[in-house]
């Protein structure tokens, strides 16, 4: 198992009142994530952060693609079976895939988590094993990226009708991130922080009848930050091309993938969504990174509580008229 | 004295006790982090958040300058200068208030963690 | 300059000077408020901006401050930025004060006191980058009041002295 954990952190003492941090760091999904909780509960907040411990690894093991984990039918799992057979899943990993795949119709195919063929190519490339940049031919022989080809048939049953290889990437950690934040929520712990990697954050209530504040990463400049979010009860989350990316011949190719062309989408340096869920925000940033900012703007403009910062490539920014309200 | 001048008193008066008003209600915040500055720049950083009393010497223009803090609070202890006024200055604990050591060119700001930010994305 | 100015002036630049001296020996106000002063120099240009003008009060001010630097802070230094530029500042709001408004010698004192705490603090915010700097102001502004008005009593004796002796 790949877990690396380190332990409980120590208490600090914050302002007069009697809450006291717990935090935890995690490496799940390639990642660290750091989960703060807020409360003068002791024992409810250690044993809340050992849940969503649990929570993470669980998940990891679910959507991983990559490795096999013993008695766990996971995406690597689904993705070498044969085609045209019915298989029960775990009905967590049932509820991601349908959460994931109903965002395919909503964007206009933009959000696919049947990408799997086209991505392995470029990984293929970004890691060195290939040099310079797949040719179209190449990529579209991969192998099937229809998200038709994966049936859900109700009762946690799935089928594949093509060789299509799924990807939970783009959504697993904002997914997992969402559920940790309503458990809390739904067990009384309302103000906490959770570090999702460098990409997302969520927040609950404030610690001390203040708002959270969350630096943005200047993508021109990464020593440096752009933008200070403020709010409470909020997901922020970037997708951003600046982060994993290989240079061939003076062209930088990133790891966000557009289903329509197969390459890399340069349309935006990164692109930060604030919304309450952070699997929606992470599916939109995706999303709206594929866009143009045009595109984009009038994609979110009648969704409620959605809000979005665009650094366009040459180092404009734009800002959805509601981002005043978390400055 | 005539009447002109007492107006002008109480314009002053008033304009001061309003502003004070106003950074007194905002000024309640602790102070978690010192910046130490020598000759515009940055020396030190503390962090006032440890409840003990502590010393830390800087190099001043005139000599070392000894500064003390206990929890949430910094003051200048010691420093060669002709009227000592930052060590009169005694304690600062309000993310409003900075120590100014001219002679020393030493200059101390507090901040409070709301100041900071939680979390940083990219 | 006419001799008689002249010799005239001279003496209020090296009577500015020893009020100077005298007045940062005895720091009283500077143990209530770092910085804070009673301004006896005051007087002096005070007294020259009623008797001869404006310009001659510059003068007479910026020799004051660069003599005190001289012989006591040091010449381009930051305290010697820090009053210079109170003592610019000031002189031109007294100016101002004396020939647009109905304030007595007293008035125009406090205003003179007020300028230069403002003179000071824009000096040290701008050298020592140190904003929050003005959070002080309200306090040397208030104690500006009863300064000013020391010094505001003393020149008006003076100026009203100085003008029955010469008629």
């Amino acid at each position: 198992m790949k877990k690396l954990i380190l332990l409980i952190m120590c208490i600090f003492l914050l302002s007069g009142c009697n809450n006291q941090v717990y935090t935890k760091n995690l490496f799940y999904m390639d990642t660290f994530i750091n989960v703060k909780i807020y409360s003068s509960d002791k024992k409810k907040a250690l044993d809340a952060l050992s849940y969503i411990d649990q929570m993470y690894n669980d998940y990891d093991m679910l959507a991983d693609r990559y490795k096999s984990h013993d008695g766990v039918i996971n995406i690597k799992y689904i993705n070498e079976m044969d085609i045209n057979q019915e298989i029960k899943i775990d009905n967590r990993l049932y509820e991601m895939i349908e959460y994931s795949k109903s965002f395919h119709a909503k964007t206009n195919g933009l959000f696919n988590i049947a990408l799997g063929n086209v991505i392995d190519v470029w990984s293929e490339y970004r890691n060195g094993n290939k040099t310079g940049v797949p040719t179209t031919e190449e990529l579209l022989k991969s192998g099937s990226t229809s998200i038709d080809d994966l049936s859900l048939l109700g009762n946690d049953t799935i089928m594949k009708k093509g060789d299509i290889s799924l990807d939970l990437g783009a959504i697993a950690k904002g997914y997992v991130t969402e559920l940790a934040g309503e458990y809390l929520e739904g067990i009384g712990l309302n103000k906490y922080l959770i570090t999702a990697g460098t990409s997302s954050v969520k927040v609950g209530e404030h610690y001390r009848n203040d708002k959270y504040k969350i630096g943005l990463t200047d993508p021109l400049d990464t020593s440096n930050l752009y933008k200070t979010v403020k709010g409470n009860n909020i997901s922020v989350t970037t997708s951003g091309s600046y982060d994993r990316y290989y240079e061939y011949d003076g062209v930088k190719y990133h790891h966000i993938i557009n289903p329509n062309t197969f390459f890399p989408s340069n349309n935006s340096l990164a692109v930060t969504v604030i919304t309450d869920d952070a699997a929606l925000g992470e599916v939109l940033s995706t999303t709206l990174f594929l866009m143009s900012v045009d595109e984009g703007k009038k994609y979110i403009s009648d969704m409620e509580g959605v809000e979005a910062i665009w650094y366009e490539m040459d180092g404009g920014i734009t800002l959805t008229d509601g981002m005043s309200n978390y400055e | 004295m005539n009447r002109y001048d007492f107006i002008l008193i109480s314009v002053i008066l008033f304009v001061c006790l309003l502003f004070l008003g106003i950074t007194y209600i905002n000024g309640e915040k602790d102070a978690n982090v010192a910046y130490v500055y020598y000759d515009n720049k940055l020396v030190k950083t503390i962090d006032l958040r440890i409840d003990e009393t502590k010393e830390y010497i800087v190099k001043g223009y005139n000599g070392d300058v000894v500064i003390e803090t206990k929890k949430n609070q910094i003051r200048v202890k010691e420093e060669k200068s002709p009227l000592n006024l930052c060590s009169k200055q005694g304690f600062i604990s309000s993310s409003l208030e900075t120590i100014v050591c001219l002679p020393n060119k030493v200059v101390i700001k507090i901040e409070s963690s709301n100041d900071e930010l939680d979390a940083v994305v990219r | 300059m006419e001799l008689r100015k002249l010799t005239h002036l001279s003496m209020l630049l090296a009577t500015s000077v020893v009020l100077n001296i005298i007045e940062s020996v005895i720091p009283v106000l500077g143990n209530i408020i770092p910085g804070a002063k009673l301004g006896l120099a005051n007087i002096v240009i005070l007294f020259i901006i009623y008797i001869y003008g404006f310009k001659d009060a510059i003068f007479v001010s910026i020799m004051r401050v660069l003599l005190v630097g001289i012989l006591r802070t040091g010449l381009f230094n930051i305290t010697f930025f820090f009053s210079l530029g109170g003592a610019i500042f000031s002189v031109i709001i007294m100016a101002i004060t004396h020939r647009f408004t109905k304030l007595s010698v007293v008035g125009v004192s406090i205003i003179g006191a007020i300028s230069h705490s403002i003179g000071q603090i824009i000096v040290a915010i701008s050298f020592l980058n140190a904003p929050n700097l003005i959070y002080y102001l309200p306090y040397l502004l208030i104690l500006s009041i009863p300064t000013g008005i020391i010094t505001g009593m003393i020149s008006n004796k003076v100026i009203e002295y100085y003008k029955k002796i010469s008629n």
